[in-house]
Parts: structure tokens; sequence; C-alpha cells
């Protein structure tokens, strides 16, 4: 608040405005800025809304939370009991829960909250779920139409937080925006869309998850987040003391940031990937050789480490390491191997003659490579060219916006791309490999009879979670196989805070910055 | 007469708003790119998107599209936001108040500071006057908005830490975005008025009023302003819709939420109601400025009004 001291030399109304953010800033409190890709929430109700912030999780509770490691942790329910077949699946609920309202959280909460997805944009999370059974005051079963593996995961994310059902019907379309009544940690104080949101402290809150040291109600009595769409102005909020916590700094900032003796950053892992989808649709790629050897092509562990100053990991399949899915026979795994890439291009007739590209029939190996703006797609399609360069494939770069690159894949019009995704489940494998989906998300252009059958077996016929990881791991082999993208980079989660305002436990645990954490936060005396 | 005036402005506006809205909604929807691809999310099924498409109406021809939207229009229905989930003409209400204390903010400094400093200039002729000005038009026309808001930033914000970084609350939050808006208009308006100042001053009657020994100062406010403020004025109007336009990208840097930053995330979105909606409020804005400058030239002088009516 250094502007608001200064301020005081300018006028006395401002003094006692200054007098007034200074002592404030002594209290319990904190300022935290949303990641980017979390801007522009219009609604704090987690059934109906497509965006929903980190401050979501601070105002409700979830049956399940997900820790980085991928497992799962029991918070408003207790335990959990998955039937053989699939069928149904039991809960235990936690005592003594209220909501921010005063009515109690018990069975016939979640049998209520559920039919609330009906005919909503977010109705697949509970598309398996056929009725729910309250069988006492504290446990409840979902009986389900097909067995759901994955419903774990979806009870853990953010769209999952439980609302007070009396508030849910007596706010209308106005729930999640002018109030909003959950069980968890804070309670929402004011929403001032495309600004901010002030969250105060629910001084009840007594259930927090083993994701939290801090058992009890949080430190923090007040926390305000933040949206600011520059990153730069972001940056610059940070370092003069307008925001004590900044989520989702891009990596090109870390540098910058370090060099700040007051700032410190975690690194948490991320939950996505950076990768470069190959059309097989399009000639030369329609060419498996030509495909591996583009592959082999890329110097990941190089590009880690020029472009990225070694922070994150090289990918070397699909998966985020975290996911047992990921763990693929080693020789499926996708290495930098540029003897072998010139073996497979010579061996597919793309030959080096007098030029440094190749050619094949009088045609030169020139390709298209597509990105998105954004300094770091762009970046990185530059380096892929001079690594494609070293095995005679000259790429020419083309960047669009997100949306027109979309309309681009779909019309077939593109070879190569540089793209990412964040998502930190092997379904992910079905969005961007079905043959349903060609064009976008199927950016590889891939429709195979085997790999749709796998597909299928993964998606529909998994009947319990290890025979889901089973599945998916032979779906996401066979698509190794076929050489159908290149892996480039798994980046981290980037947090930066304010050492001299507040303490942000290192690491953070779940798989992103959320109530677990804020929890457990305390300001610097 | 000027009600007559007035009355024939404003029924013009019917016909011009029309072909506006046709312009707006071909241009939004032959955009590349859905709203559709940024509402769907990993997990739902193809059927799913084919659903939504047909939900909001998407997989009509254009033109029933258009019919549909300018139809609801008419009873006051701006539609609901596609990707953001609300009905727009709540997120144009939450947004307008911000842009619209900024852009009168902004508008009051460049009209006052600029008439100011384009009058100092042509009635002093001194040479500091007219480096400041010369500077203002050199910034206020070849500097972006976006850049000049960053060293306003880095400056005033981080250096000598007067005012905060970003954000919209208290009046620090405001002084830097106006100011960064403000400037180009102060020297377009410091310009206008000095040139029209000077021109008037070679007419005829303003030699016969030295030569009846009225006081200088008294010749300049009751006898130059006015005939000089007919151009300014003029030049006033037009940019009551730059201003608001003009704010997109300083809105974005200074993370305050307005009209331009729903525009932009809506754009990034392709989140069709919304756009439209932004974009004729920004035609609107246009429109009316150019109305309230043609009325007000009318109102000063009666020659504007007889001519064109």
């Amino acid at each position: 608040m250094g502007y608001a001291i200064k301020s005081k030399l300018l006028s006395g109304t401002a003094l006692i405005a200054a007098g007034f953010i200074s002592t404030a800033a002594w209290s319990q409190e904190a300022t935290i800025a949303f990641a980017s890709g979390e801007l522009g929430a219009t609604s704090y109700n987690p059934v109906t809304s497509s965006n929903l912030n980190s401050a979501t999780s601070l105002i409700y509770d979830r049956l399940v939370e997900q820790d980085a490691d991928q497992s799962y942790h029991p918070h408003l329910a207790t335990s959990w009991e998955e039937a053989a077949d699939g069928m149904s699946w039991t809960f235990h609920l936690k005592d003594g829960v209220t909501f921010h309202d005063g009515t109690a959280f018990n069975a016939q909460s979640v049998a209520d909250w559920i039919p609330d997805f009906a005919e909503t944009e977010n109705a697949y999370l509970v598309g398996a779920v056929a009725s729910v059974e309250v069988i006492d005051d504290l446990t409840v079963k979902f009986v389900m139409s097909r067995p759901e593996p994955n419903f774990l995961y979806n009870l853990s994310s953010s769209f999952m937080g439980v609302p007070g059902a009396a508030a849910y019907d007596s706010l209308g379309e106005n729930f999640g925006v002018t109030d909003a009544v959950g069980t968890g940690p804070f309670k929402l104080e004011s929403f001032a869309i495309g600004l901010e949101t002030v969250l105060v402290r629910n001084d009840d809150y007594a259930w927090a998850s083993d994701l939290s040291e801090n058992q009890g109600a949080a430190h923090l009595e007040r926390v305000t987040f933040r949206e600011i769409p520059d990153q730069s102005t972001a940056f610059l909020e940070l370092k003069t003391g307008g925001l004590d916590v900044l989520l989702g700094v891009p990596t090109d900032f870390l540098q910058i940031l370090k060099a700040e003796s007051n700032i410190n950053v975690i690194q948490m892992p991320g939950t996505g990937i950076n990768y470069m989808p190959i059309n097989v649709t399009a000639a030369p790629f329609d060419d498996i050789k030509v495909r591996e050897a583009t592959a082999l092509a890329i110097n990941q562990e190089a590009i880690v480490s020029s472009i990225y100053n070694g922070v994150g990991a090289p990918a070397h399949n699909f998966l985020i390491s975290s996911l047992p899915e990921a763990d693929v026979s080693p020789e499926l795994n996708v290495s930098f191997d540029v003897e072998k890439a010139n073996a497979l291009l010579d061996e597919a007739g793309w030959v080096k003659s007098d030029g440094p590209v190749r050619m094949k029939d009088g045609e030169a190996l020139s390709v298209k490579l597509f990105t998105q703006n954004g300094t770091e797609f762009t970046a990185l399609a530059q380096v892929i060219q001079a690594q494609l360069a070293d095995i005679g494939m000259e790429a020419v770069i083309t960047v669009f916006d997100s949306s027109t690159i979309r309309d681009e894949y779909k019309a077939n019009r593109h070879q190569l791309a540089v793209r990412g995704y964040d998502w930190n489940n092997s379904d992910i494998l079905d969005w961007f490999f079905s043959g349903e989906r060609l064009g976008y998300p199927n950016v590889s252009m891939w429709k195979d009879e085997e790999g749709q059958r796998l597909n299928d077996v993964a998606m529909k016929d998994s009947k319990n979670s290890m025979e889901r990881v089973a599945n998916f791991k032979a779906y996401h082999e066979y698509v190794l196989s076929q050489h159908l993208f290149v892996p480039i980079y798994e980046p981290t989660t980037n947090i930066a805070y304010n050492a001299e305002r507040v303490n942000v436990p290192d690491p953070v645990r779940g798989t992103r910055f959320r109530a677990q954490t804020v929890l457990d936060m305390t300001v610097v005396k | 007469m000027l009600l007559r005036y007035t009355f024939f402005r404003v029924l013009m506006l019917i016909p011009v708003s029309i072909a506006i809205s046709v312009v707006i909604f071909m241009i939004v929807h032959l955009l590349p790119g859905d709203p559709i691809d940024n509402l769907i999310r990993v997990g739902s099924s193809p059927d799913d998107r084919t659903a939504l498409i047909a939900k909001y109406g998407l997989d009509q021809p254009l033109f029933v599209q258009y019919f549909r939207w300018i139809g609801a229009m008419f009873q006051g229905d701006f539609g609901e936001a596609i990707v953001l989930r609300r009905p727009v003409a709540d997120l144009i209400a939450q947004n307008l108040p911000y842009s619209l204390q900024l852009g009168a903010l902004a508008f009051l400094f460049s009209s006052i500071v600029g008439i100011t400093l384009g009058t100092i200039s042509a009635t002093t002729r001194s040479a500091w006057v007219e480096q400041i000005v010369r500077g203002f038009i050199l910034i206020g026309s070849t500097v972006p908005g976006f850049w000049l808001a960053l060293l306003m930033i880095l400056f005033f914000a981080v250096q000598l830490q007067w005012f905060p970084v970003s954000g919209a609350k208290g009046w620090q939050s405001l002084v830097l975005p106006v100011l960064t808006i403000g400037v180009g208009g102060v020297a377009l308006v410091a310009r206008v008025t000095r040139v029209a100042l000077l021109d008037v001053r070679k007419e005829d009657f303003v030699t016969l009023l030295h030569a009846k020994g009225l006081p200088s100062r008294t010749i300049l406010t009751g006898h130059l302003m006015p005939h000089a403020m007919l151009p300014v004025v003029t030049i006033l109007a037009l940019r009551i819709g730059w201003i608001l336009g003009g704010a997109v990208t300083v809105e974005f840097v200074f993370g305050r939420p307005g009209l331009g930053s729903l525009l932009i995330r809506a754009l990034g979105q392709r989140d069709y109601p919304v756009v439209q909606g932004c974009l004729l409020m920004l035609a609107l804005a246009v429109m009316l400025g150019t109305l309230i400058g043609d009325v007000a030239q009318a109102a000063m002088d009666p020659r504007v009004r007889e001519a064109k009516t």
C-alpha cells in the first residue's frame, strides 16, 4: 500500500482514507490475483457456470478432494464404497457441517443438489447417475445407470462444490451473483464482475480436508481476489505491494520475479502438456515414417533448458506424469533421436540432394506449422522450426488467434501445429483422438478402427477405476504407436507471492491453488 | 426552428442504426471461430455440442438469426450471453458505468486543458506554451494508448508510488487512465482552439472592437470565444464516441472493468450476443456524439439550422 502512504501528502481527505487502508493492511487479509486463464467468471453458481475461478473453492466444499499425485482424499464425504459392478456409489458424510446460512449439510443436501444439474451444460458430470437415495441422515447412495469409474474425479471438480439447497432455490438466477451459500471456509461478501471478489472468513469452519494443516477456521479474515488481465500490470502490482499473491505466472516472467528480493515463487506440478499434433490426412504426414521422423526430431530436453530455463519437465507421451496411464512401455515414449529420424526419412524416399531441404519426386519437404498467438507458443514454434530444419524439413510458421485457428483445423488446412492443453485426466485422450471429433479437438484428424475400439472400451466398458486405468493405458499406448503428435513440454504452475506480506505453504497441496492452501496461509506480522 | 432541426436529426438515427446493426451482425458472424468451442469442456460428448449449437440457434440461416436478434432488440432484449452465461443487458449495465466515468472525466480533462492551452497559445503567442502544446500533440497523436499506459504506471505508480498500478477503487485509480486517454484529446482540442482563435482575430469586426477601445479580455471572452468555439464543439462531440472506443486497450492495461474489457473478452470467445451488444453501444455513442455536436452547432449558429432544414 505504498501509494496510500504517499497520498497522505496530497490532501486531507486522502489522509483519512490512507490511514484506514494502512491499518487494514495490518489485519489478517490478503489480495490474490487470478491466473489469466480463469478471468471473466460471471457467476459463482457451480451448477450452471461454464467458467469458475479459484475463489469458488473457498465458498463451496466438495465431497472429495484430489491431491497433486492424483490421489483422492475425503472432505465432506469421510469415506465411500464403489459397488463391484460399478452400478452404485455409497458416500458417508461428515457430521456437524453447516452451510453459511446456518442450515445443516446432510444426505438430503446431496439428494437436493444433484437433480439441479439436469438440463444444464454441466449435466455430463452426473450423466451416469440414475438416482440419489438417502440411506440415513449421513449416508447417501448414488444409483448409476452405467458404471462411472471417473466419478471421484467429477466429484472433486469445482463444478461439484455443494451449494446450500434452500438458498439455491430462493435466489434462483441470482445465486452465485448477488449471494452464494456453501459450506466453505469463506463467505462471499461482494462480487464485482470483471473487477474483484471479496470473501470473509467463515468462523464456524471446522471441517477441512487432510490437504490442509489447519483444520479450523482460516487464519486470514478476508481475501480479495482481483482480475488483472494484463500480465505486466499484475507483476507491477505484486512488486509494489498492491497484490500479495499472483496465480499462474507465465514461465518467461520467472527470471524477472526471482530478481525481486521480496517475491517468492512456488512451482507446482502442472496439469497439462504442450505438444505438436500431426495431421495424418495431409501429405507427407499420411506416411507414418515421416510422422515418426518428425517426432524424433524434436529435442524436448533442449527446449526445456533453452526456452523455459530448466523450469518444468520434458514430455515424452501425451499425459501428465502423475497420471498412472502415463506409465507406458518405455519404448513407446518419444525421445529425441536425430539419426533415426534421418534414416526414416531416407527410407520414406525423402532424400537430401544439394539443398538443405529434403526432396521426393521433385517436391521439397516443406510443411505448414500453425500456432496461436501468445509469446510462449510463438517462441516454441520457432525452436521447433529450427529443430525440423536439422532433419531437412522446412516448416513455415503461421500464427492465428485461438478462435481462428480452430476454423483452420476444422477446414483441414493444417499440417503441424504447436498447442497445449490443461487437463489432469486420461479422458483427454478421447477428447483429442476420438474419430467423432475430427478437425477440432481431434487436430491429428485420426480416425482408426482399432483406435476407436480401444477408445470405446476405455470410455464405456471400464467397470471400476482399476479397469479404467488399464484400458486407458492400452489406448494411450496404441495412440503413441501411431505417431499422431509430438510431446514437447510439461509446464509447471507458478505462484508468486510477496514474502514480506504473506506466508504460503510450499509445496501447495492439491491439483490447483485452492481452499486447502488459503486455509494454511498466514500474514507476516 | 431548433426543435424541428433536432427532431429531423433524431429521425435520421433510425435508418442509420438499422444499417449499423446489419453491418455489426455480419462482421461478428463472419469472423472465423465460434462460441461453442469456448463453451464445451473435456468430458462432454459430440452430441452435447450439436445440442448446444441448436440451443443457441446457430444452426439457423444467418438472416433468420439476424431477424431474431433485431426483433428481440426492438423489445429491449439484448439476448443471453452464450459463453458468459448472463443476460447481455446485465453485463453491459455492470460495465457501462466504469466506461462512462472514465470517458466523462477524460472528456472533461481534454476539453478544459485543451481549450485553456489553445487559448493561451493563441493570445500570448509565447514560445514555451507553444512547445507544451506541440509536446501534447506529438505524444497524443503518435504514442499508442497501451504503451503510454505502461509508461504512466512505471513512472507514477512504481517509481513515485502516487497512484495505484491498476484497479477501479477510489479516485486515485482514475487519475492515470484519465490522463492516458485524455492526452490525445488535449492536443487535438488545443490545436483546433488555437487555429480558430487566430482565424477569428483576423475578422474585420474584431478590428472594429479594438478600434472602439474594448479591453482585450472582453473581446476574447465576449466576442472571439463564441465564434471560435464552433469548430471546437464539433471536434469535442466527435470525441465522445472516440473516447469510449479508445478506452478499450487502456481499460485492459489498468485492469478496469468496462465496455472495452467486456468487448475484448467476448471477442476472444466469440460470444456473439455480447460482442454485438457492445459494438452497438459504441456505435450509439458515436451517433449521439455527432447528434449533440450538430444540435449544439445549430443552437450556436442560426445559419447551420436554416441551411440544413
